[in-house]
Order: structure tokens, then C-alpha cells, then sequence
């Protein structure tokens, strides 16, 4: 492989990639296409995530919380303010972009283990906090979206460019043409100089002080970020499922969210679609497998465990290694 | 040169989103009604089969368990009828998802007793608007009996928590002169309602509630509202709580030495199991004598030892689920929904559709539920999905409940 190939494959890999995810509708039915949706909305938050635990080494276990921000932020504009769905995505992006940023302020005094307890608190807290402002949020009960059929597709098809499109084909379009521009955007920002920033703060933050990386900023700048990305998942997460409620945002999609990107690879973009359709597709497979009650949650212990042994370093790791095997 | 490809790829990959929408078709209805075969009926349950909730998971059990052996009999009308249980595991958004996998993909008939009053309120939208049944959810809130009228595919089935409230209002109106009553609630519709109820019945008595305090389901524990409700220096204790804080409220109550000169409990957390838990091995006073509701046979209960219902219960849950606990009380619950479901089905005849089984279940008049206490009508109306609006009291003594009393009815406003 010459040189000049290796450094077009990405590119040829995402054409490809791009191509499938245009065709794929066409073969699958409605209710898969949505289910792939809610895949994209997952590869974009662990995008997001991977910004920031797996290149800046900044363990994160409340990007459920982001993603709740960045949900609630939806359901508010569209009942409250009549905004139409896809602009409330910008929105929810920026805010939820902008709390992640000052989040990373106190988070700069903390690191591994502690930063990971801080987010988690954050994680709990959210539904409580999402309660207690019951006059805005609408507290235990809810936001229902699907009441507003100006605003957002729930049953009525959707008209773009003259076309009419069902709504789970519709939601499949919005959330992928998305989650691929964030793809992209996550790889122009990682391969340059602020990647390599991030890595460095990873890898030896006395090494990259001395390089002259300022921490402050480059901490920050990872969490605003990732956060702004979990916003528009949580954003997309709320069109898709056309309800908010503080349940919908629990501690345990914080950790699957984090179980994401450890299957597909930390510290690298290449294996993160395997580990968003790992999480989506988990709790189907692990009920196949046995419904009896409280079986579906061991299942799904045991599918991870089993994974991590046979992967330790995620899908990515598994295309390193059948990387250099090519090049031998 | 990399940047501006990656440009370019990405406005490629916009473009094509877009435009590959052209070969897309509309979906197309067929004549009979999804779900429904000669032979079979296909139903839809959710269901915590896994999550926090899990206990609740008996519900769908029990209701599976009663279908089978239905079908074991020849079915309905010579329809078996097949029960697809989805774990969401308590998360709304997954009921939304899961709802949406058997209503566009599985293509059942009707969602069958779904658990949890946000999860129903999450689909009840999405189901009236494909016209598809939400049949006897498995909640309380009364917001799913009394808005018939904007949701006719919704149908509740206990007594509603708002039912319950006022029933227990209503004793202690009758019987505990000038009490004064604080109320421990969950800060949502299921607290609320209860405590909404309660206020109702004591309206125009002597009873009073002086002090609520409300708690959060993610809470750790009640410690800090107990030791309030305490210091209000009132003498009945009201615990509109889910089985875990409601335990919590007893030991609490007992360890701060609040004796309270009556308990009120709730029928989701006042199985036997639940208050021998909160018993604490007969230690705990407070228990004692504490007052609740009930509509269903209780397995646990000795007067149904020899009860025919009771007895095929015993034996449908050997044969259809084996290793399940008889003595959970949800599984009782499961089967009165299943087999009032099964009556519906029969009523609504041999040319089924959603729109008959809505019928049939929005004008429902059953004298009696074996699985319900006797006496115990099923009814309902145009504006009232209530089904279950009868319960008797019941009181905790020498480690069982022991109803007391006839029937009291609630009618929906």
C-alpha cells in the first residue's frame, strides 16, 4: 500500500459509508430505519464523548445529563416558543455547548477518578433538578411533543424538496445526514494541531504544559464540545421519540453511552458506529436471548464482559491490528 | 487538500440525503385490521422486565400465563391469542420505542396492559392517533379513565389512585372524627393523585391534613420528611409511597417513637410481603393496625385457601410460568387484566376489529372478575375508562390483612 492510498482510505471509507447510509432505507423497513436512527443520534453523542474521554483523558459519566439539556432545550422551544423542530438543534447545540464550557472550569481542579464522581453527580442529579422546576420542565409528567404536528413530523408526513417522507424515514435522513457532518467535524478537529493538543493533555498534562498547551483551554474547549454534541443528540433523541420526560435521561444511559465508546474504541473515530449500534441493538439481542424477568440486564452484563476480553482496545483496536497486518 | 475533500464528501453525503428520498412510497393499509389472523390474536405488552421496576414484571407474567392457558382451552372464538411482552426497562423513552416495534413492526392488534403512568402517557398519543387499543394500563392516574373522551383508545383498569384517595378520606371522615392527618407523597401524578383523593373524601368533616411532605423516587431515603410530618404533631399517618419508601416510612416513624393513632398505606406497596418487611418481625407498632384498600384476591390471604379461582391460579402459574412466586400479588393483578381481556375479545365476536374491541370495552358491564374481590362490577362508560371503581377497606393485624366493611364506590366526575 502506498502511502498516497493509505492516506485516501478514511476518505474512501466515508464515501462508502455515506453511500450506504443513503441506500439503506430502501431495504430495510420503517421501524428499522428509525431504530438506525436512533443509532445516529448514539454515534453522535459518543463522538462527543470519545472528544473527551478518549483523546483529552477526561472521564465524563454525565453525558446523559448534556443530552437532557440538550433534549429539554427542544421540547421548551417547540411547546413554549412554537419553534420548528430542526432549529431548536443549533439551539440546544450552542447551550448545551455552552454549559458543558463552564462545566469545564471546576472541572480543571479535578482529574481521573474525582472528575469521574463529579460528572456522575451531575448524572443523578439531573431528573431531581428536571423535577423541581416541574412549571418549566413539566416535571414527573413531561413534555409531549406529539400533539404539535406544525412543528415536528409525528404522523403526517413531512414535505422536503417536494418530497414526502414518512416520518421514521424522515427521522433516519435528519439524524444521519447529522451525525455524519459530525463525523467529520470531529475528525478535521482531531487531526490538526488541536488533536494533537488533546492528546497531549491525555497522555502527560506536565509534558504538554511545558510544550506550551494551556490546560484551561484545551480542557475546556474538549468539554464544550463533547457537550455541544450531546446536545444535539439529546436534541434529536427528544424529536425522535417526540417525549421528554426526567426518566427518559437516566444515570444508566450516562454509562451506556461511556459503554459506547469503550466498544469502539477510545482515542479513535473508526470503530464509534460499531459501539452507537452496540448500544441500540444490546437490550433486543440480550432479550432474544432470554425474557424472563431481570434476565435481559444479566445478559447484557455478560454480552459486555465477553466483549471486552475478546476486544480490549474496542472495534478500533480490531482494525489496528488488521492494519498492520495489511501492511506487513 | 484533505480539508477541502472532507468538505466536499460531506455536501456530497447532504445532497444524496436529500435527494434519495425520490424512490420512497407511502405506506399502504389493507382491509382487516393488523394483528389478527383466522386462527390468532397478536397482542403488545411493555414491561420492566429488567431496571428498578423489575418487581413489576410479574404483571405481564401473571396476564401470559392466564393467555396460555386460554389457548390451552381453544382460545377465543377459535383465535389463540399470542402475548409479546417488550422489556423497557422502565424508561419512557424506551416505551416510546418499544410501542413503535410492536405497533410497526410486530403489527399487534392492541397494547395489552402496559405498565407505568408515564410510560402509558408517553404512547397514548401516538396509539389514538394510529387507532391501534391501549387496553387496561397498568396505572393508576386517573388522567387515563378521565380523558375518555380525547383519548376513546385508552382504557384504565384498577381503582384510579385519585379513587383510592377519597375512599380512605372517606373512612377516615367517618369514623375518626376531628383526626388530624399528615401524608408522606411521591412528588408525581401517582402522589398526587392519592393525596388529591384524600382531600376530596374528608371535604366537609372534621379531618384535616396538616402537613404533606413529598419525596423524590430518586431519592435515597424519607428520613427528613418523616421526622417533619412527626413534629406536626398529627395523629394519622398517611404513606402514598412505592413499596421501597414505604417500608422506609414505617421503620422511620417507629425509630423516631412517632406513634401515629392510625396508618394509612396504599395498595401499590400494602402486599403482605411489603408490610412484613415494614413489620420488621412484628416490632414495628405503627404497622399495626394500619388501613388500606384492596380489590383483588390476595394469595396470600387464608379465606381463598380453598377458593376455585385461586386454586386454577395456583395451578395456571405451575404450568405456564413455572418458578414464579405464587404468593406476588401482581400476578393476580396480571390474570384479572388478562382475563377481563378475554371477555372483551369474546363480546367483540368473531369479526374483529380495533374499533369493536373499543366498543366493547368503553361500554363494559361485568357483574364480577374472579380474580377481584366478589362484588366487584367492571364498568364503563363513554366518559368514564374506569373499569375497577369498587375496593373494600382492609386492616393489618396479626402479620395478614383482613378486609372489613362492604364495597365502597368511587364514580368518576
Amino acid at each position: 500500500m502506498t502511502a498516497a492510498s493509505r492516506r485516501l482510505l478514511p476518505l474512501v471509507a466515508f464515501a462508502v459509508l455515506a453511500v450506504v447510509v443513503v441506500v439503506v432505507p430502501s431495504f430495510v423497513s420503517g421501524y428499522r430505519a428509525q431504530q438506525l436512527a436512533y443509532v445516529a443520534i448514539y454515534l453522535i453523542a459518543i463522538i462527543g464523548l470519545n472528544i473527551l474521554t478518549g483523546y483529552t483523558g477526561q472521564i465524563s459519566l454525565g453525558h446523559g445529563a448534556f443530552m437532557a439539556v440538550g433534549g429539554y432545550t427542544t421540547a421548551i422551544l417547540m411547546v413554549d416558543y412554537g419553534v420548528k423542530d430542526v432549529w431548536t438543534i443549533p439551539i440546544a447545540a450552542l447551550l448545551t455547548g455552552t454549559v458543558g464550557f463552564l462545566f469545564g472550569f471546576p472541572a480543571l481542579r479535578l482529574s481521573g477518578l474525582y472528575l469521574a464522581l463529579a460528572t456522575f453527580a451531575i448524572a443523578v442529579s439531573t431528573p431531581a433538578v428536571i423535577k423541581r422546576f416541574d412549571g418549566f420542565t413539566g416535571g414527573g409528567s413531561g413534555i409531549n411533543l406529539f400533539g404539535l404536528p406544525e412543528l415536528t413530523a409525528s404522523l403526517a408526513p413531512v414535505e422536503i424538496l417536494g418530497q414526502e417522507l414518512v416520518f421514521n424515514d424522515w427521522l433516519y435522513y435528519l439524524t444521519w445526514t447529522i451525525a455524519l457532518v459530525a463525523y467529520v467535524l470531529a475528525w478535521l478537529l482531531l487531526r490538526g494541531r488541536t488533536g494533537l493538543a488533546l492528546r497531549a493533555v491525555r497522555d502527560s498534562e506536565t509534558a504538554a504544559q511545558s510544550s506550551g498547551v494551556s490546560l484551561p483551554r484545551y480542557k475546556t474547549l474538549a468539554f464544550g464540545v463533547s457537550a455541544a454534541y450531546a446536545g444535539v443528540a439529546g436534541s434529536l433523541f427528544a424529536i425522535a421519540t417526540n417525549y421528554v420526560n426526567p426518566d427518559t435521561f437516566p444515570i444508566a444511559l450516562s454509562i451506556l453511552l461511556l459503554v459506547g465508546v469503550v466498544v469502539g474504541g477510545l482515542g479513535s473515530l473508526v470503530g464509534l458506529i460499531a459501539g452507537a449500534v452496540f448500544i441500540q441493538f444490546l437490550p433486543e439481542w440480550s432479550q432474544q436471548i432470554s425474557n424472563s424477568p431481570g434476565a435481559p440486564s444479566v445478559v447484557s452484563g455478560l454480552i459486555l464482559i465477553a466483549l471486552m476480553f475478546v476486544l480490549p482496545m474496542g472495534v478500533a483496536g480490531l482494525v489496528a491490528r488488521l492494519r498492520t497486518l495489511t501492511k506487513r | 487538500m484533505f480539508r477541502k475533500l472532507a468538505f466536499a464528501l460531506t455536501a456530497f453525503a447532504v445532497v444524496l440525503t436529500l435527494g434519495a428520498t425520490a424512490a420512497l412510497a407511502g405506506p399502504s393499509r389493507s382491509a382487516a385490521d393488523p394483528g389478527l389472523t383466522e386462527t390468532s390474536i397478536l397482542l403488545g405488552t411493555t414491561s420492566p422486565l429488567s431496571g428498578s421496576a423489575s418487581a413489576y414484571a410479574s404483571v405481564a407474567r401473571g396476564a401470559d400465563a392466564y393467555f396460555k392457558y386460554v389457548n390451552s382451552k381453544g382460545g377465543v372464538l377459535g383465535r389463540k391469542i399470542q402475548n409479546t411482552i417488550v422489556d423497557d426497562a422502565y424508561n419512557p423513552a424506551q416505551t416510546v420505542q418499544a410501542t413503535r416495534k410492536l405497533v410497526e413492526q410486530d403489527k399487534v392488534f392492541a397494547i395489552f396492559n402496559a405498565l407505568g403512568t408515564e410510560h402509558n402517557e408517553a404512547t397514548r398519543d401516538y396509539l389514538n392517533a394510529n387507532k391501534v387499543p391501549q387496553l387496561f394500563v397498568a396505572s393508576g392516574a386517573t388522567k387515563f379513565g378521565s380523558e375518555a373522551g380525547k383519548y376513546p383508545y385508552t382504557i384504565g383498569f384498577q381503582p384510579s389512585y385519585q379513587a383510592e384517595g377519597w375512599v380512605l378520606g372517606k373512612y377516615l371522615a367517618r369514623t375518626q372524627g376531628a383526626a388530624k392527618v399528615a401524608v408522606i407523597f411521591q412528588n408525581d401524578d401517582y402522589g398526587k393523585d392519592l393525596l388529591n383523593g384524600l382531600k376530596k373524601g374528608i371535604q366537609r368533616s372534621k379531618v384535616r391534613v396538616v402537613a404533606a411532605e413529598p419525596y423524590e423516587v430518586t431519592a435515597a431515603d424519607v428520613q427528613a420528611q418523616v421526622a417533619k410530618l412527626k413534629a406536626s404533631g398529627a395523629n394519622t399517618f398517611a404513606i402514598f409511597a412505592t413499596p421501597k419508601f414505604a417500608i422506609q416510612s414505617y421503620v422511620f416513624a417507629s425509630r423516631l417513637n412517632w406513634k401515629p393513632k392510625l396508618t394509612l398505606a396504599n395498595a401499590v406497596s400494602s402486599a403482605s410481603n411489603i408490610m412484613q418487611l415494614a413489620a420488621e418481625g412484628g416490632t414495628n407498632k405503627v404497622v399495626n393496625g394500619s388501613v388500606s384498600i384492596v380489590f383483588l384476591k390476595d394469595p396470600t390471604d387464608p379465606k381463598w385457601a380453598t377458593d376455585a379461582t385461586m386454586k386454577l391460579y395456583r395451578q395456571v402459574l405451575k404450568q405456564f410460568a413455572p418458578g414464579a412466586n405464587a404468593n406476588d400479588v401482581y400476578h393476580v393483578y396480571g390474570m384479572a387484566s388478562a382475563w377481563t381481556a378475554v371477555e372483551a375479545l369474546k363480546k367483540a365476536g368473531k369479526n374483529l376489529t380495533r374499533a369493536g374491541l373499543v366498543k366493547v370495552v368503553g361500554a363494559m358491564n361485568l357483574s364480577s372478575n374472579p380474580f377481584l374481590l366478589p362484588g366487584i362490577a367492571l364498568k364503563t362508560g363513554p366518559t368514564d375508562h374506569f373499569p375497577i371503581e369498587q375496593m373494600l377497606l382492609q386492616r393489618w393485624q396479626k402479620n395478614s390483612w383482613k378486609s372489613f366493611g362492604g364495597l365502597w364506590g368511587y364514580r368518576a366526575a
